[in-house]
């Protein structure tokens, strides 16, 4: 049946509605030969059409419709299937700050990697224009209660230096009390783990 | 008498002039709070406020500096550096916000500018959104370009369609002053009504739009 | 709105703490605070209160509408109302939890405290829940909501206006011919007040 192998892309969009599974290259390709086939086939019947319009015969033109409404789905599918990626892509960004992580990374088709330095650097760039000194859009995303928040650490993650100098060593399993606007970002990399009384 | 008049007048002018730029900050903080609901609630895109933004972020950092020079266990260093965090938090989520729905109606929002630009309108956007704006939807467009080259004989309507707000959405509203009439968009039929200062309704966003931006309704 | 940022805006209400120090005006951004005298109620915004009691310098004074006897007042009326009461305070519920996590043992009666205030809460939930059905049900473009606190607005939110804007498109495709029998026996307007 047509469109199938789109609706196929759309599923694994709505499995994974935060994470980013690896590019399906091989389905993307399956769907842009369905859709090859498609319009040569409407190509070469449109012509037929053409050429017997004055013979009494079977008209081609439902068959023509038909295939174009698959076209048409299908295109909708591929649009949405990247879309959507690119969607949960830039949640990434907010998230990871600049660098991804290396296993998100290879998930990513060339295209995409693209679109990802492009966008990176525009918020960039947006965020160096606010206020006299720039203003970093990816701190400070949930409101304060209080300037320093217990947290675990989740992973061997090693030395880490705060803005007064001091130098921390973060072992797995270890508990600190650090000011919440300098680990915000370890805590949404899954280093820390903000610690709720 | 005459010449009263206009000495009150141009007093009256000096003293708006004066109000504009010598804001209060706790004023300066009321109207970023309320710019936060109003854009966090409305479907569209609003007026920006950058220049409350600007002036706010200075108080921020003006005040950071002050700081460097208090010991780290004075009292008032922990509530002046807990403030200036909520602030930078009120300020950050407001261009968030705002960057969220640029991303989201970018081919819209970029008509809408386009038309008040010819209209020489104001527009809703500061500069430095508007060439945010331009560049995301540069990379978009040319992320699907490239996906559709293998597709070369297709139709280009898919380059037709544009995700639009929904200004019908409902929204919570509270009036801030007594409002003569409130067009209600009934659907099929429409109706008027007055309402009191302070009164709290839920209404479609498009019913108050022009009040939200007039100030008179704060959404909520 | 995330509930977090509905107790951020509660937490600009102020609230009277003792301090148990001294120490002069505080210039913070949104207005001045102190002087601090030790002993003396001084009034301080709610965040400003946690913070100080976190720091155990600071006593935090219950308000007078947390009082048990007058909580339960509010109950009373709140049972006996057929729409919603005004509320002592617009943060009525951010500030009682903040008090009751953050300053137990400066609250009289704390336990009662917290078994009143969800009950006021439950009887407006429940009104709240059968005017939506009402609005729902009579079609309505909008609707008066005096006296819901900003929490409770956002606990009906999203799903109200969701399904009034869905009757809204449907109003919208009926067209103003069909659309007669709502317009001619009363108006689509529905109010929680009456």
């Amino acid at each position: 049946m047509f469109g199938e192998k789109a609706v196929e892309l759309i599923k694994e969009l709505d499995r994974c509605p935060t994470s980013l599974p690896p590019y399906n290259t091989d389905l993307v390709s399956e769907v842009n030969n369905e859709m090859r086939h498609l319009i040569e086939s409407n190509q070469d019947d449109a012509r037929s059409e053409e050429e017997n319009r004055s013979l009494s015969g079977e008209s081609l033109l439902p068959t023509i419709k038909c295939r174009h409404s698959a076209v048409i789905r299908n295109i909708r599918c591929l649009l949405a299937y990247h879309y959507n990626r690119l969607r949960v892509l830039r949640t990434m960004r907010w998230q990871f700050g600049g660098v991804l992580p290396s296993d998100i990374k290879q998930n990513l088709s060339h295209l995409e990697v693209e679109w990802l330095t492009k966008y990176s650097n525009s918020l960039a760039q947006y965020m160096r224009s606010v206020g006299e000194e720039g203003i970093n859009l990816a701190t400070n995303l949930k409101p304060p209660k209080s300037l320093y928040i217990e947290v675990r650490c989740l992973v061997n993650y090693g030395k880490f230096e705060l803005n007064n100098g001091i130098v921390l060593l973060l072992k797995k399993n270890s508990r600190h009390f650090l000011p919440r606007s300098e680990c915000e970002e370890l805590i949404r990399q899954g280093v820390l783990e903000h610690l709720v009384s | 008498m005459e010449d009263d008049e206009n000495l009150h007048a141009l007093l009256d002018t000096q003293d708006d002039e004066e109000n504009e730029i010598e804001l209060s900050p706790a004023v300066l903080i009321e109207v970023m709070e309320e710019a936060w609901l109003n854009e966090k609630f409305s479907p569209e895109i609003l007026p920006n406020k950058i220049d409350f933004v600007e002036l706010l972020l200075g108080q921020l950092s003006a005040m950071e500096e002050n700081l460097e020079n208090v010991g780290d266990r004075d009292i008032k260093k922990t509530l002046h550096l807990l403030e200036v965090d909520r602030l930078r938090f009120l300020v950050g989520s407001y261009l968030r916000m705002r960057l969220e729905k640029i991303e989201f109606y970018v081919d819209h929002i970029l008509k809408q500018e386009n038309s008040r630009l010819e209209n020489r309108e104001d527009l809703y956007l500061t500069e430095a959104e508007l060439t945010f704006a331009r560049n995301f939807k540069e990379g978009i467009d040319n992320h699907f370009e490239h996906l559709m080259r293998v597709h070369p004989t297709i139709p280009v309507d898919w380059k037709n369609q544009v995700i639009q707000p929904n200004i019908h959405s409902f929204v919570f509203s509270r009036s801030k002053t007594n409002i003569e009439s409130i067009i209600i968009d009934e659907g099929n039929d429409d109706e008027t009504v007055y309402v009191n200062k302070d009164s709290q309704m839920i209404i479609s966003y498009n019913s108050v739009s022009n009040l939200v931006k007039k100030g008179d309704v704060q959404l909520v | 709105m995330d509930p977090e940022e509905v107790e951020f805006l509660g937490e600009k209400e102020n609230v009277v703490i003792v301090p148990t120090f001294n120490y002069g005006v505080i210039h913070l951004i949104a207005g001045d605070i102190g002087p601090f005298r030790a002993g003396l109620p001084i009034k301080v915004p709610l965040w400003v209160a946690i913070n100080l009691k976190q720091q155990q310098t600071c006593k935090i004074q219950q308000p007078d509408w947390m009082d048990v006897e007058n909580l339960e007042v509010l109950k009373e009326n709140e049972k006996n109302a057929i729409t919603f009461t005004r509320m002592p305070n617009e943060h009525y519920m951010a500030l009682t939890k903040a008090l009751l996590k953050f300053a137990p043992d400066d609250l009289i009666r704390a336990n009662e405290i917290r078994t009143l205030v969800k009950d006021i809460w439950d009887i407006r939930m429940s009104k709240l829940r059968s005017s939506v059905d009402l609005l729902i049900k009579e079609k309505s473009s909008y609707a008066a909501v005096d006296n819901l606190t900003i929490l409770e607005i956002n606990s009906v939110r999203p799903l109200l206006p969701h399904a009034l804007d869905q009757i809204h498109r449907m109003k919208k495709l009926q067209g103003p011919q069909l659309g007669t029998n709502s317009s001619a026996g009363h108006t689509s307007s529905y109010s929680f007040r009456s």
